[in-house]
């Protein structure tokens, strides 16, 4: 990956704003599909009760910080695999 | 990662590197992802009591990630060994 000349980088950092882009739009319609299917479950009303509604605001935030946590540890275990690897 | 994309030959060519790159990324983020939803269906409780992750559940959460890098590595030398010993995919 440390070998890429400028201009490959660059065509690089392309591809990757790219990704960027498809895995928001993968996190946003998954977490959807997350808290509906955790919260949602009361099929009586066309709206979503308030029980519900709360359920979803936590649902959403309590994600983005289980990912946020997640993201870093994930970058701890990688690092020190490359460590062992570099041994 | 995984000590890919350090075997630099200098004869490839730039659209080989580039891919080799973007295998590498998606390999990345593809781990990363599922890691994510199954450390969240193993460890975060749905009754979504609070906003907050629980001390339990980060706890839970941090050996999630561990055991998952150490699952990793143990499949590969797992693979490999079987690579090896030639009764994987026809090898001989």
């Amino acid at each position: 990956m440390d070998q890429l000349n400028v201009k490959e980088q660059q065509e690089f950092q392309q591809i990757v704003e790219q990704k960027q882009m498809k895995d928001f739009m993968n996190l946003y319609s998954n977490l959807v599909s997350r808290c509906f299917d955790d919260c949602v479950n009361d099929f009586t009303s066309n709206n979503l009760t308030s029980k519900e509604s709360a359920c979803i605001a936590k649902c959403s935030e309590k994600f983005l910080k289980h990912s946020e946590r997640v993201g870093q540890r994930f970058q701890e275990q990688n690092a020190l695999l490359m460590q062992q690897g570099q041994r | 990662m995984f000590g890919l994309g350090g075997t630099s030959q200098p004869s490839i060519s730039s659209a080989q590197k580039l891919s080799a790159a973007e295998a590498e990324l998606d390999m990345v983020t593809g781990m990363f992802n599922s890691l994510v939803s199954q450390c969240h269906s193993k460890c975060i409780n749905k009754s979504y009591n609070e906003s907050d992750i629980t001390k339990a559940e980060s706890l839970c959460l941090d050996r999630c990630v561990a055991k998952y890098f150490e699952t990793n590595v143990q499949v590969g030398e797992n693979m490999q060994k079987l690579g090896q010993s030639g009764q994987f995919m026809g090898r001989r």
